[in-house]
């Protein structure tokens, strides 16, 4: 019997695969991994005595963790996904507890520069580390309300994890190249403008 | 620029053979402008994705509001060791209760209600989106204090989709800060109906209503409404608790 071959339910089934998918249909297994599991929201308000407000984003950020993950395979299925998602619902919530006791707000922040800067070699690394903590991160992410709808769109897209291949389904381009100069182009305005502050 | 930030692109892609990435990674050392154009590639997409997760968030909250789109289940109760509870109960109800004796003032309804409506309904919170979205437009002209080009575009909306609850709510708070009170109480009265959101502010809108029209009944009315939000559990039960410890 082969245990590590994963066993869902079929509604946890579908999620995932829709998740998985590379034809811009990601936004529907958002939508019902979300709605499957919401009442982890009023569990965060009678267990861990959260306002609302707070139980509602402990969930959201767990979601956006989870739907992250599922898209790009870290997402084993050693256990259910009822399970996996609870677990990282926990975790957040220690999390708060200790943001909350440390008032440490940019640690998300460092973490995912962190993720993205894994593949330097240490001597360059720390010199973009450096550039990086430069940033003026308010004008930069104002900047990007400025490029144009679908420039900003491709970014977001982009940065939420999406191959140039899905962004040119969801976005409805030709060619995956296409995708690629647009995107690179978009990066080229935003820093422009970035350096015209 | 755009060569370099191909070259940036592949190299995060994974798609430089062994000597290329090694030169990608001298050049961060050697060349300054390349090192910042790096890094700004870098900054860009943590920017764009923090600006996603926003996004993200807004949508689950339209998401979350959706009626009957959210399976309610209960919390077991479990009943064990309750005479540690009946302690704790006991402790808090004393210190409850001194707070009470000390702290409890009178306070006119409608001074509260404005105090409420100025510190918390001023300004709601607006997304920028990317496709164009009426509601966050209508919001927009709200917290510019154009409320009547605001009341308009939520009214035209409402028409398309009568069901649309968090435009609705937004319509009626648009009324009550217009102090045109039987329309925000025909809105809330009727967000009242939807009892299977996860969040539904509109008994409370319309205790607080009632409190800023202050006619006579209204406070009576008020006062049974805030009791109902305190009762089962409503959103603003926190508020509608503190008021209901004041001498009306």
């Amino acid at each position: 019997m082969n245990f590590n071959k994963p066993f869902f339910q079929n509604d946890e089934r579908e999620i995932i695969d829709s998740l998985r998918q590379q034809d811009g249909k990601r936004k529907k297994g958002e939508e019902l991994l979300f709605t499957r599991y919401a009442y982890l929201i009023q569990e965060a308000i009678h267990k861990y005595s959260l306002t609302r407000e707070d139980a509602f984003n402990l969930y959201s950020d767990t979601m956006i963790s989870a739907i992250e993950k599922i898209a790009n395979g870290s997402f084993q299925g050693r256990s259910s996904l009822k399970t996996w998602i609870y677990k990282i619902f926990h975790n957040k919530y220690v999390d708060l507890l200790r943001k909350r006791t440390t008032n440490k707000n940019s640690i998300n922040r460092t973490a995912s520069i962190s993720n993205l800067l894994f593949q330097l070699p240490d001597s360059s690394k720390t010199i973009i580390q450096e550039l990086v903590d430069r940033t003026d991160w308010e004008v930069l992410r104002q900047k990007l309300s400025l490029i144009s709808d679908n420039c900003r769109q491709m970014l977001l897209l982009w940065a939420d994890g999406y191959s140039d291949k899905e962004i040119a389904a969801t976005l409805e381009y030709k060619t995956v190249d296409v995708v690629k100069t647009s995107r690179l182009r978009c990066l080229g305005k935003l820093k422009q403008l970035y350096k015209t502050t | 620029m755009e060569n370099n930030f191909e070259y940036i692109d592949n190299y995060f892609g994974g798609n430089l053979s062994p000597d290329g990435k090694k030169q990608f990674e001298q050049r961060i050392v050697e060349d300054r402008d390349f090192a910042e154009e790096v890094a700004f590639y870098l900054s860009a997409k943590q920017a764009s994705k923090e600006e996603m997760i926003s996004e993200k968030k807004e949508w689950f909250r339209l998401l979350a509001n959706q009626p009957s789109s959210i399976p309610i289940r209960r919390p077991v109760i479990q009943v064990r060791r309750l005479w540690k509870y009946a302690a704790v109960a006991a402790v808090i109800a004393c210190i409850f209760f001194a707070w009470y004796l000390t702290s409890v003032r009178s306070a006119s309804p409608q001074q509260m209600a404005k105090e409420y409506i100025e510190k918390n309904l001023r300004t709601m919170p607006v997304t920028m989106g990317i496709r164009k979205d009426s509601t966050q437009d209508g919001l927009r002209l709200y917290n510019d204090n154009q409320l009547d080009s605001s009341l308009k575009l939520f009214e035209n909306i409402i028409q398309r989709d009568s069901s649309n609850f968090s435009v609705k709510n937004y319509a009626g708070i648009v009324y009550l800060r217009l102090e045109n009170y039987d329309k925000a109480l025909a809105y809330f009265q009727d967000l009242e109906k939807y009892t299977s959101l996860y969040s539904n502010p509109a008994t409370f809108y319309h205790a607080l209503t009632l409190m800023k029209r202050n006619q006579p009944g209204d406070k009576q009315q008020a006062r049974r409404l805030l009791e109902q939000v305190s009762k089962n559990d409503l959103e603003e039960k926190e508020t509608a608790q503190l008021w209901l410890k004041k001498k009306w």
